[in-house]
C-alpha cells in the first residue's frame, strides 16, 4: 500500500510539473534559509562551551560609577582574583589576563617582524583552567617564569616549526625579549579566546603584584569546586568594598568611607557572569573579544521561523488550490471503497515526498549559498556533514514539516464527497477559500513587516554615516603600529607630510574610530573632594591633530609648538564645559589636575575647547574628553588630497620601509575603520534585505498559484461574462482586484506592528531618525506592486481566453 | 431480495420551497436482475442510482439492502459493503490518470487488503477476460473512449460485486462502441450479475429485462 501511495505521489507530482516546482522551490528556499539560521544559533549558543568546566566558570565584572562618570567593565583590579581565592573556600582556583593588544614578533636575530592581534599576559594556572593541553612544554611550569610566553600553533609556525620552538626566543615589540615555554594549538573560533595567539607569564608583569584596587584592567576567571553555588557568593563579593578597596582608598581619599563614597551619588558593585553567557549576554566595555547578542540570536531565530512557517503556507495554499484536479480522483477512489484513513495517509505520503525533494534542493541550495552566508553574517560556519545528529534532525525535521504542512489539504481533500466531485464535468465547488485567503494574507503581512524593517534599518544606517561627526573622516589613512619606527617616527611623519599628496599628517594615541580608551578622574583647581571629580578621555595628540582631522575649535586656539608651557595644556570638548558647569569662554585658563593628593600637582591649563566630535558609536552620548600635547607614537592619521590614493600610499609605504626596515607596513582608511562601529547594524541590515527578498519571493510563488488556480476555477464564469460583452480588461481588472483586497488586509494588519517594533529597536539609538509616514507608504505601495505583477499574468492570460472553449460542456 | 426502497423522498429547499429530486419511490431489486432507469434530463435518474449506491443521502423513506438497513450506516460501514458487493460504471469513466491499466484494476483489490499474489492472479484475470493484456501499461489517456469504459467495467467488477451501478455507461461512446458496452452488460447479466443502468437511450435500455420510467422525481412505470 505504502508503495502504492507513494507511486501514486511521484506520478501525480510530475504530472503537474509547475506546482510541483512552485512548491518544491517555496518549501526549498524556506529550507535553505531555515538551515543557514539554524547553522549560525547553533554556532552562537555554542560559545566557550568547549573549556573544562565551562559551566562553573565566572568572569569576575566591575560597575563603577565615579566622578559623574559611569563606567561598565568586564575586567576587575588586580588583587581581585588572588584575594577571592584565599577568602570564599568555594573558588577552586582563577586566572587572570593582562591584555597587551597587538603585538610585534620577531625570532632574535631575524630582521622581519610578523604582527599578532592580540596578546596577553595570562597566570601560570591558565592551562589547568580551562583544560588546554599543550602540543609541546610542560603545562605545570610553562608560564612560572617572567619574560616566558606560550603561542598558538599558527603564531609559532610563522617562525619556527613547532618540534624545536621550546627554548626559542623572541623579541617583543622590538624590546623586550621572552623564551617560548610551550605551543598550543589555535584557540576555538567560538571562544572568547579565538583572537589570542600570545600568552606571556604574568610573572613578568609587576603590575599584576600591586595591591592596587583602583584600577580594574584583569579580566579575572574563577572557577568554583563542584556542586557549590555561585549564589552564596554575591553577598561577600559586595563586601570587598568595604573590606579592600576602600582602606586602599585613604591613600588618596582619606577618611573616605562607605558612607560618605555611596553618599557621593558613587558606587563599585561587582557581578560574576558565567563564561558561557558571556558571548550573547556580556554588553560591558573592553571585552576580551566582541561579543553578539541574545537579541540578534532572537531576530534571527523569527526569521528563520517566518521564512519555514511562510513556505510551509505556501505548501498548504498551494495543494488546497490543486485539490480541484483531485476532487474527482478522491471521488473514485471512495466510490472504490477507500474510507479517509486511506486517503489521508495517501495525501501526506505526497507532502512527505514533496518535503524531501525540497530538502535535497534545499540542502544543494545551502551549500551553495554558504560562502556568501559567511559573508553576510561574519561567521565560518560548515555543514556538519560527518555529524549523524545533524541528519537525524535534518530528517525529523523534514518529516514533521511535511507532515505539518500537509495536514491540512489531507484532511480538507478527504472530505470531498464523491457525489458532488463526480457529478458533471468537475467544476465543483471547492471550499476552504477563506483559509487561503487569511493565509495569504498572513504571508503578505510578514512581508510587509520585513519590507518596513529593512527600510527603517538602513534609513538608520545612512543617518549615521551621513550624519555631522564633528571631524572629517574621508581621505584619511591611518598607519597603525606607528611606534616600530621608534625614533624615527617624527622624522617619518615629516617626511610624510612633504609628500605632494599629503594635507597633513598627525601622531597621536587615540583616534574618533573604535578601539580602547583611556579614561581617568581629574579636578578643577581647588577643589578636591570626589563629588566634583570629572572623568575625562585623555587623548595624546600633536598639533596637526585638530586640522589633520578638520576638527573645529569653538573656543581659544589649538596647541602651537612655538608655545613650550602647551605641554602644560589641554583642549577640552563641549561635554567637558556641561561637567564644569562653565560657558566655553568661562572656560579658558581654567587648571584641572590629575594627581589632587600630591603636594604640588600637575596642572593643565585649557587653553580651547573643542566641538563635539563623536567618537563612539552614535548609540552613546559624547562624554567630557580632553586633548594633551604629549609625544605619542602609537597611530599616524595622514590626510591625503584628492585623487589617486594607492600611488600615495605607496609612497607612503617607501618612506616607512626606508625608516623602519623590516618592520610590517599597514595601514586602514579612517571611513571604513569607522564603519565597523556599525558592523553589527550593517550585518542586521543585510540579513534582513536578503530574508526580506526570500519571504517576498515565496509569498510571491504562493500568490502566483493562488491566481493560477482562481483563474481556473472561474474559466466558466469569465468565458459566460465575455459572451456577455465584458472586455479583457474589464475582466482582468476584475481578477486582480480580488487579491488586492487580501493585500490591503494585510497592509493594514503589519503597518502599524512594523511601526511599533522598530521605534523599539531605533530606541538603542542616542542619535536616531523618526519613522516618516512615507517609509510606511513605500512598503505598502511595494507589496501592492509586486502583488500586481505577480497576478496580473494570470489575470490576463485567464481574460484572452477563447470562452468557446471554456464553455464547451463535456 | 437485493434491496428495497420504501417511500423514498428526497429534496432541496430553493426560495423557501421544496423541490422534490425524489418523490415517493418505491423499487425492489432481485438478483440477477437487469434494470434500466429512463427518463428525460432533469427526472432523478442519477439521482436515484447515487441513492442506491449509497453515494447521496435521502429525506424520507426506508432502504434495505440485503435486509439490512442501510441509510443508518456509517461511513466505515458503507466503504465496507461499496467493497463487498457494489461496483460503479460511470459515463466520465472517472478512471485514475495516474495510474495504468494495471494499477486500475488492482486498487479496488488493494483496499480490500488482499496479499499480493492473489491481487496478481484476479488483475490477469480481468485482463484475459475484456482482452486488454496489451494495454496493462498503458495510461488511461492513452485509451480510446469504448477501451477506458471496458477498464471502467473491468475495475467495477474486479472485486465481484453483486451489484453493478451504471450511469450512462455510453453516454460518451459512439455506438459502435456503446453497443459492445451493451453486449458486455447482457452477458455479464447472464453469468449473474444484478445490474441497475442509467441511459437515455431507448435502444440501450431495451437490453435490459425490466424498465424503470420517471417523471420530475416520480416513478410513472415499471
Amino acid at each position: 500500500m505504502f508503495k502504492n501511495n507513494l507511486k501514486i505521489a511521484w506520478r501525480s507530482l510530475k504530472k503537474q510539473p509547475f506546482f510541483t516546482f512552485l512548491n518544491t522551490f517555496g518549501l526549498a528556499i524556506g529550507m535553505a534559509g531555515g538551515l543557514l539560521i539554524s547553522l549560525y544559533i547553533y554556532d552562537e549558543l555554542s560559545f566557550d562551551k568547549m573549556f573544562a568546566d565551562a559551566d562553573r566558570i565566572y568572569r569576575i565584572d566591575t560597575d563603577i560609577k565615579f566622578g559623574g562618570n559611569e563606567m561598565k567593565s568586564s575586567e576587575s583590579a588586580a588583587p581581585m582574583a588572588e584575594t577571592m581565592k584565599r577568602d570564599f573556600p568555594q573558588i577552586a582556583t582563577t586566572v587572570r589576563f593582562r591584555d597587551r593588544g597587538s603585538m610585534l614578533l620577531r625570532k632574535t636575530g631575524a630582521e622581519a617582524n610578523t604582527k599578532e592581534p592580540q596578546a596577553t599576559f595570562a597566570d601560570s594556572t591558565f592551562f589547568e583552567f580551562f583544560g588546554i593541553k599543550l602540543l609541546v612544554g610542560d603545562p605545570k611550569t610553562a608560564l612560572t617564569k617572567p619574560n616566558t610566553l606560550v603561542l598558538t600553533k599558527t603564531a609559532a609556525e610563522k617562525h619556527f616549526g613547532i618540534k624545536n620552538a621550546l627554548g626559542q626566543s623572541l623579541l617583543l615589540n622590538n624590546t623586550d625579549t621572552y623564551t617560548v615555554t610551550g605551543v598550543i594549538d589555535d584557540l576555538p573560533k567560538n571562544s572568547l579566546l579565538r583572537d589570542h595567539s600570545v600568552f606571556m607569564a604574568m610573572a613578568g608583569y609587576a603590575n599584576s603584584r600591586e595591591n592596587d584596587w583602583g584600577s580594574n584592567n584583569y579580566y579575572s576567571f574563577i572557577k568554583l569546586i563542584p556542586n557549590s553555588k555561585i549564589e552564596a557568593l554575591q553577598e561577600p563579593l559586595q563586601g570587598m568594598l568595604e573590606k579592600y578597596m576602600l582602606p586602599w582608598a585613604q591613600k588618596y581619599f582619606p577618611g573616605i568611607t562607605k558612607e560618605s563614597f555611596e553618599a557621593s551619588g558613587n558606587y563599585l558593585r561587582y557581578h560574576t557572569m558565567p563564561l558561557t553567557d558571556i558571548h550573547l549576554y556580556s554588553i560591558k566595555d573592553s571585552e576580551l573579544s566582541a561579543n553578539s547578542s541574545i537579541q540578534n540570536v532572537y531576530i534571527l531565530s523569527f526569521i528563520g521561523l517566518f521564512l519555514i512557517v511562510l513556505a510551509s503556507v505556501n505548501f498548504m495554499n498551494l495543494s488546497t488550490a490543486q485539490s480541484l484536479k483531485r476532487a474527482k480522483e478522491v471521488g473514485v477512489r471512495k466510490t472504490l471503497g477507500s474510507n479517509k484513513t486511506d486517503l489521508i495517509r495517501q495525501f501526506l505520503t505526497e507532502s512527505g515526498l514533496i518535503s524531501f525533494i525540497s530538502l535535497m534542493v534545499a540542502i544543494v541550495l545551502a551549500i551553495v549559498l554558504l560562502p556568501y552566508f559567511n559573508n553576510l553574517s561574519g561567521k565560518n560556519l560548515s555543514i556538519p556533514y560527518a555529524n549523524p545528529i545533524f541528519w537525524l534532525i535534518l530528517f525529523s525535521a523534514t518529516i514533521i514539516l511535511g507532515l505539518f504542512s500537509g495536514s491540512y489539504p489531507a484532511f480538507f481533500m478527504s472530505r470531498f464527497m464523491p457525489v458532488t466531485v463526480l457529478k458533471g464535468g468537475g467544476q465543483s465547488k471547492v471550499g476552504g477559500g477563506n483559509i487561503r485567503n487569511s493565509l495569504v494574507v498572513f504571508q503578505f503581512a510578514i512581508s510587509v513587516f520585513l519590507i518596513i524593517s529593512t527600510l527603517v534599518v538602513f534609513q538608520q544606517l545612512k543617518y549615521i554615516q551621513g550624519k555631522d561627526l564633528g571631524f572629517t573622516k574621508d581621505q584619511v589613512v591611518l598607519i597603525e603600529d606607528t611606534y616600530a619606527a621608534g625614533s624615527q617616527v617624527q622624522a617619518f611623519k615629516e617626511e610624510v607630510g612633504r609628500l605632494g599628496q599629503v594635507k597633513g599628517a598627525t601622531l597621536s594615541s587615540f583616534l574618533p574610530t573604535p578601539s580602547s580608551r583611556s579614561n581617568s578622574s581629574f579636578f578643577k583647581e581647588g577643589f578636591k573632594d570626589q563629588e566634583n571629580a570629572i572623568q575625562m578621555q585623555t587623548w595624546d595628540v600633536d598639533n596637526d591633530y585638530l586640522s589633520t582631522l578638520d576638527m573645529k575649535l569653538v573656543a581659544g586656539r589649538n596647541f602651537d609648538t612655538q608655545f613650550v608651557s602647551d605641554s602644560a595644556a589641554v583642549i577640552i570638548n563641549e561635554a567637558t564645559l556641561k561637567v564644569l558647569g562653565v560657558g566655553p569662554q568661562e572656560a579658558l585658563g581654567l587648571r584641572l589636575s590629575q594627581d589632587i593628593e600630591l603636594e604640588q600637582p600637575q596642572f593643565y591649563t585649557v587653553i580651547g575647547v573643542v566641538k563635539n566630535f563623536h567618537y563612539e558609536s552614535l548609540r552613546e552620548n559624547i562624554a567630557a574628553l580632553g586633548l594633551f600635547l604629549r609625544n605619542s607614537t602609537g597611530l599616524m592619521a595622514v590626510k591625503l588630497k584628492a585623487g589617486d590614493f594607492s600611488n600615495t600610499i605607496a609612497s607612503i609605504e617607501g618612506i616607512w620601509n626606508k625608516m623602519a626596515p623590516g618592520q610590517p607596513f599597514s595601514y586602514r582608511f579612517m571611513d571604513e575603520s569607522f564603519n565597523t562601529t556599525y558592523e553589527a547594524e550593517q550585518r542586521l541590515g543585510k540579513i534582513f534585505v536578503v530574508f526580506t527578498v526570500l519571504s517576498i519571493l515565496i509569498a510571491c510563488l504562493g500568490l502566483f498559484g493562488l491566481a493560477t488556480f482562481n483563474a481556473q476555477k472561474r474559466t466558466k464564469e469569465i468565458g459566460i461574462r465575455k459572451v456577455l460583452g465584458a472586455s479583457v480588461g474589464q475582466i482582468s481588472y476584475q481578477l486582480t482586484t480580488d487579491f488586492l483586497k487580501m493585500v490591503g488586509i494585510a497592509i493594514l494588519i503589519s503597518l502599524p506592528i512594523g511601526w511599533f517594533v522598530m521605534n523599539k529597536w531605533l530606541e538603542d539609538f542616542s542619535y536616531r531618525i523618526e519613522i516618516s509616514w512615507w517609509v510606511l507608504a513605500i512598503a505598502a505601495l511595494l507589496a501592492v506592486g509586486i502583488a500586481i505583477l505577480t497576478v496580473s499574468y494570470q489575470s490576463i492570460k485567464a481574460a484572452i481566453m477563447n470562452p468557446v472553449k471554456s464553455l464547451r460542456t463535456e | 431480495m437485493l434491496l428495497q426502497l420504501n417511500n423514498i423522498f428526497k429534496w432541496v429547499q430553493q426560495g423557501g420551497q421544496r423541490v422534490f429530486l425524489l418523490k415517493d419511490i418505491n423499487l425492489e431489486v432481485e438478483e440477477g436482475e437487469f434494470i434500466s432507469v429512463m427518463g428525460p434530463s432533469g427526472s432523478g435518474k442519477s439521482t436515484l442510482l447515487n441513492v442506491i449506491g449509497m453515494l447521496d443521502t435521502f429525506d424520507e423513506g426506508t432502504y434495505n439492502f440485503l435486509d439490512e438497513s442501510a441509510h443508518t450506516l456509517k461511513e466505515k460501514q458503507r466503504s465496507n459493503l461499496y467493497k463487498q458487493y457494489i461496483g460503479f460504471v460511470f459515463q466520465a469513466y472517472h478512471l485514475i490518470d495516474e495510474l495504468t491499466v494495471y494499477e486500475n484494476l488492482e486498487m479496488p483489490l488493494l483496499y480490500k487488503k488482499l496479499p499480493s499474489s492473489e491481487r496478481k492472479a484476479m488483475v490477469a484475470d480481468m485482463l484475459d477476460r475484456f482482452n486488454i493484456v496489451g494495454k496493462k501499461d498503458l495510461f488511461p489517456t492513452q485509451l480510446s473512449g469504448g477501451q477506458q469504459q471496458l477498464v471502467g467495467v473491468a475495475r467495477a467488477l474486479i472485486g465481484k460485486p453483486k451489484l453493478l451501478l451504471a450511469d450512462e455507461p455510453t453516454g460518451n461512446l459512439n455506438s459502435k462502441q456503446g453497443e459492445e458496452i451493451m453486449e458486455l452488460f447482457k452477458q455479464l447479466n447472464d453469468e449473474g450479475v444484478t445490474i441497475v443502468q442509467v441511459t437515455h437511450s431507448e435502444k440501450n435500455a431495451q437490453y435490459g429485462k425490466r424498465i424503470v420510467h420517471l417523471l420530475d422525481g416520480r416513478k410513472i412505470s415499471d
